[in-house]
């Protein structure tokens, strides 16, 4: 809030410094952030906390500041002349929601010309942000910024019956509000109206009908106390946010009321000429009830982790206006009508120590239990993921977890897909409108984002959650997701990215979390192009990874001119990682042999391989893939696969002729099973 | 004859197969000399073998065997590097790149979560997870934040189905700790939350720390020494650190944190908007409301919370000035942080 650094120091008693004004203010709380000269003096920008309505207007700050600097706050003074007919004669007040207003105190002044306030009032409402309009608002305002009470000057002449009734507001009653819009109500709205209709929104703002002009005479002065809650609400429902509803929401001081009322009649009057009439109207259903607090000093004391005499407790809580009363480790508070945040004993721990200086407390390690932290087995398992990633020599990138849900409702055809869609009540934009249930399309948007740059190799990753409902609730899961484009391989050795590529990586990922991939097949459509997609799953057929290239046409939406090769893990499935066994190294040598056969390409190779591990005599203790040849000297759709096989005995050394006969051995069974030509 | 003439013959060798150098004729000379099979000084020294007494002749055979090995040995290098020729020790443009592994870049905030991590593993702090899916319990009731609570206005909220919301903070998961486990409670959370806006300094997706102590006894002088020890593990013992009163409706009292501004040291310049300052963490006592609320006794128990921003934190160590960078998906930036 704004604040007029001169109008301060006038509040307090003694002469003060604005720099110590601005810095023990900091150090109560009222963090001064922003000290700009104005004309005359300073405008302090200074951050009130929501919990502090009371500090948001100048004598209220003025309190906290003269604790702070040990001094005390000038009291109100002005003088108050009536005359003229009783106000009950002029006008009437009927509070028809007791629960929405506690309070309402209207004042007549009668006879004023409206014209502009003096240069002092003008000059004071522009130091604190506040455009002048005229004498009688211009009054209004600046009590408001003085003592905090929200006011409101109705031309009376406008007002039918010359009445005030605060009620609810009917369904679709139309107000037509100060700043020209025609607002729509309804019944969960306070409204004040008049004899037919509402004529302002009760702690929001005031009626275009019935304000100020330069014609008025005759001024009706509201001043009142709102239910914290029915103004907000009301302000949320119309999206409106004023100087009177954010102080009404946080609650404003039902006892200031009827002295803003008069404060501002006195001052009209002075300034604008005409009568205040005498015996204001105070309508008052449901009067203020003080609360009374008892602390102990000593344990005040513990809980700061600094003693604090009890008189310096007294001296702080009374500059605050508590009133306390000291008796032995007790102090009684009556707690403020300003002072709606203030409850119980650790509320008023919160007043003592902010003024004694949280400076002042000594900082002491505590002393803790011996037991050891350790890291939730949630961040173990993505961190796990994170640096198997960042070991494959991907780069880690972060996209938004929202994303727009036509590339969504793509990643729902994917085998990995969590449920369905979780879409925002209330997106910032329709692009981030739904929680993402894949990774791959913000990465894949991020990818094209990157190559549009002008980017040519990517090697990207991302880890974090996938959303869905399941079973009608949400769900969150932890995901991993790669992408690669472009050239790879060392300079001299340059090609492009395939599709073994990003399947490699996604193998040596699902095996460093210790997800038990048995086999890989053909899958991923519609992503995933039919020709080079797969789908990694476990032994009881639960997916647990995707990777290929993207399918043409979902690269066609993304708009992206190069091939993209992604794959995604699910780590729900991911196992805790064992405990590393030590396996007796191997004391005989080992031999290898290789095999070449020739079959139609239809034959996958992990058939193959499993055919000759099934077929292999003897102690196999690895097969491996040599080289896969296709072109001349092989005919159209046939493939050459050279397999190495490494043969170990645990107990002696293989001869290179035992192995020459278990190869041949296998040669002749692969070639009755399998149909495979021998090479 | 004897082993002494091994030896000889041994540096006779050596000089003259270092004066060939990488001349292939010099090289094939000292090749016929030494080792040739017709009339090589090697033959003759096996000749000599049979003319020696009995008793010297295992010594002598052995070292004789030792020196044809030598002598064949370098012979071979010395072939090897005459085939290459006298450009031999520059075939290689040793400036060219060598075949680098692949080097992976960091997210800055990942980064920084593991540095801040490690500084409260060490204190005996663990490291607590929770979901991002959160109900309005957890996210604000639970934290002394009912509904209709002004502080709503600040946490601007994404909704979801069902009464869900993305959590605006990671406290929420302070309560879910505190609600399954006794004191003493000693954990930090880091983790994403989401609030609904955006520009230079506010992104609709951000990462958070959060931090509880809870155990009897606990002070707000812990609060500050435990704060103080933090930032000065993470920014430099140099750092001044300065405890503000504020307001958070789980903490009371509460206290924005500064630390002096790492850039100009305190005197002022941009990024401290000249006030010598910068803000980085909020804290408090935990409020009684909250005790209460999860079922822990606010009279036996007392405890501290603190949060901060690790985005913040990143931009801060790493100079990068747009947060909303860090989340557009952009490798340039990971790959600064290799």
């Amino acid at each position: 809030m704004r604040f007029d650094s001169s109008w301060l120091l006038e509040l307090l008693e003694g002469e003060h410094d604005p720099d110590t004004l601005a810095e023990r203010m900091t150090a109560v709380g009222f963090t001064v952030e922003l000290r700009e000269a104005v004309d005359g003096g300073e405008a302090w920008d200074v951050e009130v906390t929501t919990n502090r309505p009371d500090a948001m207007n100048h004598r209220g700050m003025a309190r906290e500041a003269s604790v702070a600097l040990g001094t005390s706050v000038r009291p109100l003074e002005f003088g108050l002349e009536t005359s003229g007919q009783p106000t009950d004669a002029l006008a009437s007040v009927t509070i028809e929601d007791p629960e929405a207003c506690s309070r309402y105190v209207a004042v007549v002044v009668s006879g004023v010309s409206i014209g502009p306030s003096p240069d002092w009032l003008a000059r004071r409402l522009e130091r604190c942000g506040v455009r002048p309009i005229n004498v009688a608002v211009d009054v209004t305002n600046l009590v408001l910024l003085e003592l905090g009470q929200p006011l409101h000057a109705f031309d009376l002449a406008t007002l039918e019956g010359s009445r005030i009734v605060v009620r609810r507001a009917r369904e679709n009653e139309r107000l037509t509000t100060l700043d020209g819009e025609e607002r729509s109500l309804d019944p969960s709205m306070l409204v004040i109206a008049d004899a037919g209709r509402a004529v302002a929104l009760a702690g929001i703002m005031g009626g275009a009908d019935t304000e100020i002009s330069g014609a008025t005479t005759d001024i009706l002065i509201e001043s009142a106390h709102f239910d914290p809650i029915v103004v907000r609400r009301a302000a949320r429902r119309l999206g409106m946010h004023t100087e009177a509803s954010h102080r009404f929401e946080r609650g404003t001081d039902p006892e200031i009321v009827p002295v803003a009322a008069r404060y501002a009649a006195a001052l009209i009057a002075e300034l604008a000429g005409g009568a205040v009439h005498p015996g204001p109207i105070d309508v008052h259903p449901r009067p203020w009830q003080p609360r009374g607090i008892a602390l102990s000093v000593a344990r005040l004391g513990r809980f700061a982790g600094l003693e604090i005499p009890a008189v310096r407790v007294v001296a702080i809580l009374d500059g605050l206006g508590f009133a306390p009363e000291a008796d032995g480790d007790t102090v009684r508070v009556t707690v403020p009508s300003w002072r709606v945040d203030v409850e119980r004993p650790e509320d008023l721990y919160e007043e003592v120590i902010r003024h004694v200086g949280y400076d002042a407390v000594p900082a002491v390690l505590p002393v803790l239990s011996s037991r050891p932290g350790g890291r939730n087995p949630a961040w173990e398992r993505v961190d796990r993921a994170r640096d198997a990633a960042l070991a494959a020599g991907l780069d880690e990138v972060v996209t938004y977890a929202f994303i727009d849900p036509e590339h969504d409702a793509l990643a729902g055809e994917l085998p990995l897909c969590p449920g369905e869609p979780l879409p925002l009540d209330n997106p910032l934009s329709r692009n981030q409108g739904t929680m993402r249930r894949s990774l791959l399309p913000g990465l894949v948007a991020a990818a094209r984002e990157m190559l549009n740059r002008g980017e040519r190799e990517l090697s990207v990753f991302e880890q974090g959650r996938a959303f869905a409902i399941r079973d009608g609730r949400p769900v969150e899961v932890e995901r991993l997701a790669v992408v690669l484009t472009g050239p790879r391989g060392p300079w001299d050795a340059r090609r492009e990215t395939d599709f073994l590529d990003v399947k490699g990586i996604a193998e040596e990922l699902a095996a460093r979390l210790g997800l038990a991939a048995e086999r890989w097949e053909r899958g991923g459509a519609p992503w995933l192009d039919e020709g080079e997609g797969a789908v990694a799953r476990n032994g009881s057929g639960r997916a647990l990874a995707v990777a290929g290239r993207l399918a043409s046409d979902v690269a066609d939406r993304f708009d992206l001119k190069v091939p993209l090769y992604v794959a995604e893990l699910d780590m729900e499935a991911m196992a805790e990682p064992e405990e590393p066994r030590f396996e007796p190294l191997p004391r005989f040598p080992a031999v290898t042999a290789d095999l070449t056969v020739e079959h139609d390409r239809s034959l996958e190779y992990a058939e193959l391989e499993a055919a000759v591990r099934r077929l292999a005599t003897g102690p196999v203790e690895r097969i491996g893939l040599v080289v896969r040849y296709e072109g001349k000297n092989v005919a159209k759709g046939r493939v050459r696969t050279t397999l190495r096989l490494v043969y170990r005995h645990p107990e002696r050394s293989l001869t290179r002729e035992e192995v020459n006969a278990m190869q041949e051995t296998l040669r002749e069974r692969l070639a009755a099973g399998l149909g495979v030509t021998l090479v | 004859m004897g082993v002494e003439r091994l030896e000889e013959v041994r540096r006779e060798f050596t000089a003259a197969i270092e004066a060939a150098g990488t001349d292939p004729e010099a090289v094939e000379r000292v090749r016929v000399r030494f080792a040739g099979k017709r009339s090589g000084l090697l033959n003759e020294l096996t000749a000599a073998l049979r003319e020696l007494p009995p008793e010297e002749r295992r010594d002598y055979g052995r070292a004789l065997n030792e020196l044809k090995r030598f002598i064949a040995e370098r012979l071979e290098a010395a072939k090897a590097a005459a085939q290459a020729g006298p450009a031999a020790g520059f075939a290689v443009d040793v400036t060219l790149p060598g075949r680098r592994p692949p080097r992976a870049g960091r997210h800055p905030v990942h980064l920084v979560r593991r540095r801040i991590e490690s500084i409260f593993l060490r204190m005996g702090y663990t490291v607590e997870s929770g979901p991002e899916v959160e109900d309005d319990w957890h996210n604000f009731e639970a934290l002394n934040i009912p509904p209709d609570h002004p502080a709503r206005d600040d946490q601007d909220t994404f909704y979801l189905p069902g009464g869900f919301l993305l959590r605006t903070h990671t406290s929420p998961v302070q309560a879910r700790v505190m609600e399954r486990q006794a004191p003493p409670i000693r954990i930090i959370v880091p983790g994403r939350v989401y609030r609904r806006d955006s520009d230079l300094r506010h992104s609709p997706m951000f990462h958070q720390v959060e931090g509880l102590l809870v155990d009897e006894g606990i002070t707000f002088g812990h609060l500050k020494a435990t704060l103080e020890t933090f930032l000065h593990e993470l920014f430099g013992d140099r750092v001044a650190v300065r405890f503000r009163p504020s307001y958070f409706p789980f903490t009371e009292p509460s206290a924005e944190v500064d630390i002096s501004c790492i850039f100009c040291g305190g005197s002022g310049c941009g990024v401290c908007s000249g006030s010598g300052w910068i803000e980085i963490l909020g804290s408090g006592m935990v409020d009684p409301r909250v005790f209460e609320r999860v079922g822990v006794d606010a009279e036996r128990y007392t405890g501290f919370a603190f949060g901060l921003g690790l985005d913040r934190v990143a931009m801060l160590l790493y100079g990068i000035p747009d947060l909303r960078l860090m989340f557009a998906g952009d490798a340039r930036l990971t790959r600064q942080f290799s």
